[in-house]
C-alpha cells in the first residue's frame, strides 16, 4: 500500500508521529511532545512505526485536522480536497480561533467546542464522540479527559495538560480492547467548577415546550421530537430539553411567541455586520422618506395649482356659455371669490377665451352627447329667422289692429285696465301688459317667446318652437281670425324674399307660422290674456265675469297654458340659467325623454323644475358629469314615488305637484330607470344612459369627436410637454403655458 | 389604529405612486373628490311637501313589533350575560395572576374586552352569541389560542364542575367559541399592535384577522360614545334582520350597518334622531341613491385614520348588488309593501321578481356592473373606481 501525500500538512497519520501539525488550539500543539514521550514505552508491537501497529493499517486513514477516519483512500482523498477539510485546515493554521462566547467548554478530543455544560455532556455521550474515542484507541493515541475545556472569557487553559495526562493514563492499556476508559480527571474538577457554575448560572428556564411535538411510532413510542419553530428534529429527549433552553430555539421563541422574552446578546462578528446592514439600510429609508415626503408636498402644490386653474377654466366656461347664449339674461356674475389669486401663469389671457377640461369620464361623456345633441349654427340660424321674422310682423299686425280699432277700443279699454291694476298684484305678467300701456290701447299687447325657445333648449332637429300673444282681453276667435288674416302682408313687409304659410289652429288658440322650404320650422303663436287667469285667481268674481265672456271665446285651458308657459320661461332664466351645469343636464334629460319611452310621460316642465331644484340642493358647484349624477340619484331614491314631497310648482299659486300628470306606474317606470341608470354611470357605463359609444380616455385623443371644443383641449395644457407644440395656432399664451410646464417640471427633477 | 387597512393603502398607494403622475402626467391632475349623493332628509327645504305626508303609523307600529320580534328575551339576555361575566372573570384571573397559566401555555394577555353586538346592545333573538377580543400580549401562535382555550375552559369547568360547557375553536384560528346549553361567547384573539409587524403567516394568525379584532375594539367604543340612542339600536335591529332575509344585502357588514343607521338616524339639519320611520326609508334611500357606490363619499370609518369609506371593502359586484335591492326595496315599500320588506308577510322574492301592488307593477332591476375587459393599464381615471381589490372587512361579529 501507499499513499500519495497530497499536501504537507495533511498526512496520513502513520506519516506524522513526530510533527503533529499546528492543528488545533495552541495548547494541543504545545502537549504533542508529551504524548509522543508518554506513548513510546506503552507501544505493544514495540515496531518503530505506529501506522503498522494496529491490525489492519491499511484500512485506516486518519485525518488529525478533522479527525476523522476514512474508509479508504479514495475517500480519504476525497475527503482532503473537500471543502470542509479545508476550512478546518485554514482554521488551524490560522491559529487558535478566538472564542465566540463569554465563556465555552471544549471536547480537546473531537475539537468542538459546545456553550455549555449540557451540550458537552451531550457530547460526551454523543456517537460522534465515541467513534472518535474509539478511533483514537484504535490508533493507539491519547485520549483527553472528558472533562471540558474551558475556553474562551476565562482563558483557562491550563487543563490541557491534566488532559494529557489522563489520556496517557489511558492510551497505555491499549488501543484495541479499552472500553469506557473515559474516566474523569478528578483532579481538575474543582478547578471547572468555577466556570461550569458560570455558565449554568446562565441556563434559563426552557420555553416554548408546547412547540414541540413528539413523534411517535406505530407503537405509540416517542421516537422523535420536532420543534416547530426551528424547525428541526431529535431523538433525544436531552436533546430536547438542551434545544429548548439553547439560543436559537430563544431567539425564535422571541420572534416568533413572545417578543418579551430575554435572550442574551451574541454579538459576532456576523450579526455585527448584519446591525451595521440594518442602521445602513433604515437610514437610506429615512433617506427616502424623507425625498418622498418633498415630492408629496410639491405635488400637492401642484395639484392646488391645477385646481385653481380648473376652476379658472370653468368660470371662463361660464363667461362663454353666457355670451354664447345671448338670449338668456346674463345671470349672476360668475362665481369667482373676490380673493382668488389669478393663476399668475396666463397673465395677459382674455377672460372670454373658450377652454375646457373636463376632467371626469362622466364629464367628457356629457360634454360629448351635449354637443352631439346641440343644434347647429344653421338650425339655430333658421330658428332665429323665422321667429324675428314673426315677431316683427306681429308688432305690425298689433300696430294695424290698434289703428283700425281705436274708436271701438277706447270705449272698452279704460274699464278692463282698471280692473286689471286693481286685482292682478304679485302677477308676473302685469309688467309686460302695463309697458304696452304707455302707447294707445292695443288688442295685441306684446308677443313673448316661451318653451325651449325662451329657455335655450332648443335640440338638434327641433322645428316646433313657441310663441304667446298676450292680449288686452279674452282672446276670441275673430281676433285669431283677424290676426291670422292680416300676417301674411306684415310678413311679406318684413320678409320679402321667404314665403310663410300660416294656418289657425283653434282648438289651440294658436295660429302655426311655417316656412316653405327644405327645413320646415313652424312657430306656434298661441293667444292668450291674462284676465283668464286672473278671472281663476279670484273665484268670488269670477261668476260674474265668466258671464261676460264674448261667445267664441278661445279655449280657455289652451290660454292658461300659454300663460303658465310664460311663467315657466321667466322662471328658467331666473333661474336655472345661472345654475351650473343644469341647462346642459336638463337639455341631455330632454334628449333621453325624445330618446327612451319611459321616460317620454316625463313632462318638461317637471324635469326641469326637478333638476333646478336637485342640482341647486347640492350646495356646491357640480360638474355636467356629477350634476347629471345627482338627477339620477335623486329619483333613484324616490323622489317621483308615492310618498315623496312631489314637486311644488313655484309659479302655480296653489300648491300642485308639476309632475301630478304622471300615474304611478310611469313614476316607479321612470324610477326603475332612473336606479338601474344610475348603477350604470356609477360603474362607468354613462355611455349606455346617454345613447352613444364610449369615449376613450382623452390621453391619446386630439379632435376627432371633440372638433367644436378642439382648441378648448389644447389650451389646457393637457399632455402639453410633447404635445403642446404641435397647435402652433393658439399662440403665444400656448407657447408661453408649455414653457411653464416645462419649466416646472424641469424645477422638480432637479429637486 | 393607524396601522390597520389604512396602512396596507398607505402603502397600496406608495407603491403607485412612482409610476404614476410623473412630469408627463403633472396636468393630468385627477383629484377625485367623492360626493354625497342626493339625499332628500339633507335637502329637504327645497323639496317642500306639495301635500301632507301621510299617515305613517301603521308603518310605525309594523317597525316597532318587528324590533320586539327580534329582540332578544330577558331569558337570553340572562344566559349570555351570566357566561360573559364567568368567563370575563377567568380571563381576568389570568391577567393578574399569570403565572399558573404560563406553566402550561407561554402566552400572556394584556387585555379583554368585549366587543360587536352584546356590548352595543344590538343583539337579536335566537343568537346568543356574545364577542370577546382577548389582546395578548405575546404573538398569537395557533397554538396559544388553542391552548388558551383548553385553560379558559378548564377553569370554567373547575369552577362549576356541573355545567356541560363545549369549546369550539373558531374557523382560522380567529379564537374560540365556549357555549353552554343557552348560550355562546366568542373569544377572538388578537395581539398588541406592536406585535403586527412581527408576524410570520407560517406560525400565527392571520394579520388581517388579527387587526380585525383589534378595529372591533374600536367599532365598540366608537359605538358607546356615538350610537347609544335607542333608535339606532332599533334600526340596526332592523337592518341586520333585513340583511339577514335579503341576499341581496349579504355583503353588507355589521360595522356598515351601524355606521349606516347612526348615518341615517342622526345625520340631518336639526341633529335630533329622525324617527324610526323615516330613518328605516331612508336607510334605502341612501342605499339606492347609491351611497355605496362608487363615486359616493359614503359613509368614511370614524375608526380608522385617512378618510377609508366602509363601502370600498366591498367588491364593485357587491356594491352593485347591495344597491340594485335597496333600490328595487325602496320601490315596493313607497307602493305600501312594508310588511313583506319587513318579513311581517311574504318572503324575499319581492327584491328579486316582479310583484305588483295596487295596481302598480315593480319591476325588479338588473346588475349595471360589469366585468372591465382586459384593457391596457393607460386607462387613468380609475380613481373612483378603487374598491375591488381591498375586500377586507372587519367582521365584528
Amino acid at each position: 500500500y501507499t499513499f500519495e501525500f497530497h499536501t504537507a500538512t495533511a498526512l496520513p497519520v502513520y506519516m506524522q508521529q513526530t510533527s503533529q501539525p499546528a492543528a488545533t488550539v495552541a495548547a494541543v500543539k504545545t502537549t504533542g511532545n508529551t504524548w509522543q514521550t508518554f506513548k513510546k514505552p506503552g507501544t505493544m508491537q514495540g515496531k518503530t512505526q505506529k501506522p503498522k501497529a494496529p491490525p489492519k493499517p491499511q484500512q485506516l486513514h486518519y485525518c488529525d485536522v478533522c479527525k476523522i477516519s476514512c474508509a479508504g483512500p479514495q475517500t480519504y482523498r476525497e475527503h482532503l480536497e473537500g471543502q470542509k477539510h479545508k476550512k478546518k485546515e485554514a482554521a488551524a493554521k490560522a491559529g487558535p480561533t478566538p472564542s465566540r462566547h463569554g465563556a465555552s467548554l471544549r471536547c480537546e478530543l473531537c475539537d468542538v467546542t459546545c456553550t455549555g455544560a449540557d451540550a458537552y455532556a451531550a457530547h460526551i455521550r454523543g456517537a460522534k464522540h465515541q467513534k472518535v474515542v474509539k478511533l483514537h484507541q484504535k490508533l493507539g493515541k491519547p485520549i483527553p479527559s472528558t472533562d471540558p475545556v474551558v475556553v474562551g472569557g476565562t482563558t483557562k487553559t491550563s487543563t490541557t495538560t491534566a488532559g494529557a495526562t489522563v489520556g496517557a493514563k489511558t492510551t497505555t492499556s491499549g488501543a484495541a480492547a479499552t472500553t469506557g476508559t473515559l474516566t474523569a480527571a478528578d483532579g481538575k474538577k474543582d478547578d471547572l467548577k468555577d466556570d461550569l457554575l458560570d455558565l449554568k448560572e446562565k441556563d434559563v428556564e426552557p420555553v416554548g415546550q408546547e412547540y414541540i411535538e413528539e413523534i411517535k411510532n406505530e407503537e405509540g413510542k416517542v421516537i422523535s421530537f420536532n420543534c416547530k419553530l426551528c424547525e428541526c428534529r431529535f431523538n433525544d429527549p436531552n436533546a430536547k430539553e438542551m434545544h429548548m433552553k439553547g439560543r436559537r430555539h430563544r431567539l425564535q421563541y422571541k420572534k416568533k411567541v413572545n417578543p418579551e422574552l430575554v435572550v442574551e446578546v451574541k454579538p459576532s462578528l456576523r450579526q455585527r455586520k448584519v446591525q451595521e446592514e440594518k442602521l445602513r439600510r433604515q437610514q437610506l429609508r429615512e433617506e427616502m422618506w424623507r425625498r418622498r415626503e418633498e415630492e408629496r408636498l410639491l405635488e400637492e402644490e401642484e395639484r392646488w395649482y391645477w385646481e385653481e386653474r380648473r376652476r379658472y377654466e370653468e368660470e371662463c366656461e361660464y363667461l362663454d356659455w353666457c355670451r354664447r347664449y345671448p338670449r338668456g339674461p346674463p345671470g349672476p356674475p360668475p362665481m369667482m371669490p373676490p380673493g382668488m389669486p389669478r393663476p399668475p401663469f396666463m397673465p395677459g389671457m382674455p377672460p372670454m377665451m373658450p377652454m375646457r377640461r373636463p376632467d371626469s369620464s362622466d364629464d367628457r361623456h356629457v360634454l360629448a352627447k351635449h354637443a352631439e345633441i346641440y343644434p347647429k349654427e344653421e338650425e339655430l340660424g333658421a330658428i332665429q329667422k323665422i321667429v324675428s321674422n314673426t315677431e316683427k310682423a306681429l308688432k305690425m299686425v298689433s300696430d294695424y289692429l290698434a289703428e283700425v280699432d281705436a274708436p271701438k277700443e277706447q270705449q272698452v279699454k279704460p274699464k278692463a285696465k282698471k280692473e286689471k291694476e286693481d286685482d292682478s298684484k304679485g302677477e308676473d305678467d302685469k309688467k309686460d301688459g302695463e309697458k304696452k300701456e304707455d302707447g294707445p290701447p292695443r288688442m295685441l299687447k306684446g308677443v313673448m317667446r316661451v318653451g325651449i325657445l325662451a329657455k335655450g333648449l332648443l335640440l338638434r332637429g327641433d322645428t316646433n318652437v313657441q310663441l304667446v300673444v298676450l292680449c288686452g282681453d279674452k282672446p276670441t276667435r275673430t281676433l285669431l281670425d283677424r290676426v291670422a288674416d292680416n300676417l301674411p302682408k306684415q310678413l311679406a313687409v318684413v320678409a320679402m324674399e321667404d314665403k310663410y304659410d300660416i294656418q289657425r289652429v283653434v282648438e289651440e288658440a294658436a295660429l302655426v307660422v311655417q316656412n316653405i322650404g327644405e327645413q320646415r320650422i313652424s312657430v306656434n303663436v298661441t293667444l292668450t290674456s291674462p284676465i283668464m287667469r286672473e278671472q281663476l285667481l279670484h273665484d268670488g268674481d269670477s261668476q260674474v265675469i265668466a258671464a261676460k265672456d264674448p261667445p267664441d271665446v278661445l279655449d280657455k285651458q289652451k290660454c292658461l297654458d300659454a300663460l303658465a308657459a310664460l311663467r315657466h320661461a321667466k322662471w328658467f332664466q331666473a333661474r336655472a340659467n345661472g345654475l351650473q351645469s343644469c341647462v346642459m343636464v336638463i337639455r341631455i334629460l330632454r334628449d333621453l325623454c325624445q330618446r327612451v319611452p319611459t321616460w317620454g310621460p316625463l313632462n318638461s316642465w317637471a324635469m326641469e323644475l326637478m333638476c333646478e331644484k336637485v342640482i341647486a340642493s347640492a350646495g356646491q358647484h357640480l360638474s355636467p358629469g356629477d350634476a347629471l349624477r345627482r338627477v339620477f340619484e335623486a329619483l333613484a331614491s324616490g323622489l317621483l314615488l308615492p310618498g315623496s314631497p312631489g314637486l311644488l310648482d313655484p309659479c302655480e299659486k296653489d300648491p300642485i305637484d308639476a309632475a301630478s300628470p304622471l300615474s304611478a306606474q310611469e313614476r316607479e317606470d321612470i324610477t326603475a330607470s332612473a336606479q338601474h341608470a344610475l348603477r350604470l354611470i356609477a360603474f362607468r357605463q354613462i355611455h349606455k344612459v346617454l345613447g352613444m359609444d364610449p369615449i376613450p380616455p382623452p390621453k391619446f385623443q386630439r379632435g376627432g369627436r371633440f372638433t367644436r371644443k378642439r382648441r378648448r383641449d389644447n389650451s389646457t395644457g393637457e399632455g402639453n410637454d410633447s404635445e403642446g407644440e404641435l397647435d402652433g395656432g393658439d399662440g403665444k399664451k400656448d407657447k408661453k403655458e408649455d414653457g411653464e410646464d416645462s419649466k416646472m417640471d424641469m424645477d422638480k427633477e432637479t429637486k | 389604529m393607524v396601522m390597520t387597512r389604512g396602512r396596507g393603502r398607505g402603502m397600496r398607494g406608495g407603491m403607485m405612486r412612482p409610476m404614476g403622475p410623473g412630469p408627463h402626467f403633472g396636468p393630468k391632475m385627477k383629484q377625485f373628490v367623492p360626493r354625497l349623493p342626493f339625499d332628500m332628509v339633507l335637502c329637504e327645504s327645497a323639496f317642500p311637501r306639495v301635500k301632507p305626508a301621510p299617515d305613517e303609523s301603521a308603518f310605525t307600529q309594523a317597525l316597532l313589533k318587528r324590533n320586539a320580534d327580534l329582540s332578544p328575551t330577558p331569558a337570553e339576555q340572562a344566559a349570555v350575560l351570566n357566561l360573559v361575566t364567568k368567563i370575563q372573570a377567568v380571563m381576568d384571573n389570568l391577567i393578574v395572576d399569570p403565572g399558573n397559566f404560563d406553566a402550561c401555555v407561554s402566552s400572556q394577555i394584556e387585555e379583554v374586552r368585549q366587543v360587536g353586538s352584546y356590548k352595543k346592545g344590538t343583539m337579536m333573538t335566537g343568537h346568543n352569541v356574545a364577542d370577546i377580543v382577548v389582546i395578548l400580549k405575546t404573538l398569537p401562535t395557533k397554538e396559544a389560542v388553542e391552548a388558551l382555550g383548553k385553560k379558559v375552559c378548564d377553569d370554567l369547568r373547575s369552577q362549576e364542575p356541573q355545567e356541560v360547557l363545549v369549546l369550539t375553536m373558531l374557523p382560522n384560528d380567529r379564537g374560540f367559541e365556549i357555549s353552554n346549553s343557552e348560550a355562546t361567547v366568542r373569544v377572538l384573539v388578537t395581539t398588541i399592535h406592536q406585535n403586527l409587524r412581527k408576524l410570520d403567516p407560517e406560525l400565527h394568525l392571520d394579520q388581517k384577522i388579527l387587526q380585525s379584532h383589534l378595529a372591533a375594539i374600536r367599532h365598540s367604543r366608537w359605538f358607546e360614545e356615538n350610537a347609544h340612542h335607542s333608535t339606532i339600536k332599533v334600526l340596526i335591529r332592523l337592518l341586520r334582520d333585513l340583511r339577514g332575509r335579503f341576499e341581496g344585502f349579504e355583503p353588507l357588514s355589521p360595522w356598515m350597518l351601524d355606521l349606516l343607521a347612526h348615518y341615517a338616524i342622526l345625520n340631518n339639519p336639526s341633529r335630533q334622531a329622525l324617527p324610526i320611520n323615516s330613518a328605516f326609508r331612508r336607510c334605502l334611500q341612501l342605499l339606492a341613491a347609491g351611497l355605496f357606490l362608487p363615486g359616493s363619499a359614503g359613509i368614511s370609518d370614524p375608526c380608522e385614520g385617512g378618510n377609508i369609506r366602509v363601502h370600498t371593502a366591498m367588491t364593485l359586484e357587491q356594491q352593485d348588488l347591495v344597491c340594485l335591492t335597496a333600490q328595487t326595496l325602496l320601490r315596493v315599500l313607497s307602493h305600501g309593501g312594508y310588511k313583506q320588506i319587513l318579513g311581517l308577510e311574504g318572503n324575499s322574492s319581492i327584491a328579486s321578481e316582479m310583484s305588483v301592488w295596487d295596481g302598480v307593477v315593480v319591476s325588479a332591476l338588473e346588475k349595471a356592473y360589469e366585468k372591465p375587459p382586459e384593457r391596457p393599464p393607460q386607462d387613468d381615471d380609475t380613481d373612483n373606481m378603487d374598491a375591488d381589490d381591498d375586500p377586507m372587512e372587519t367582521t365584528d361579529n
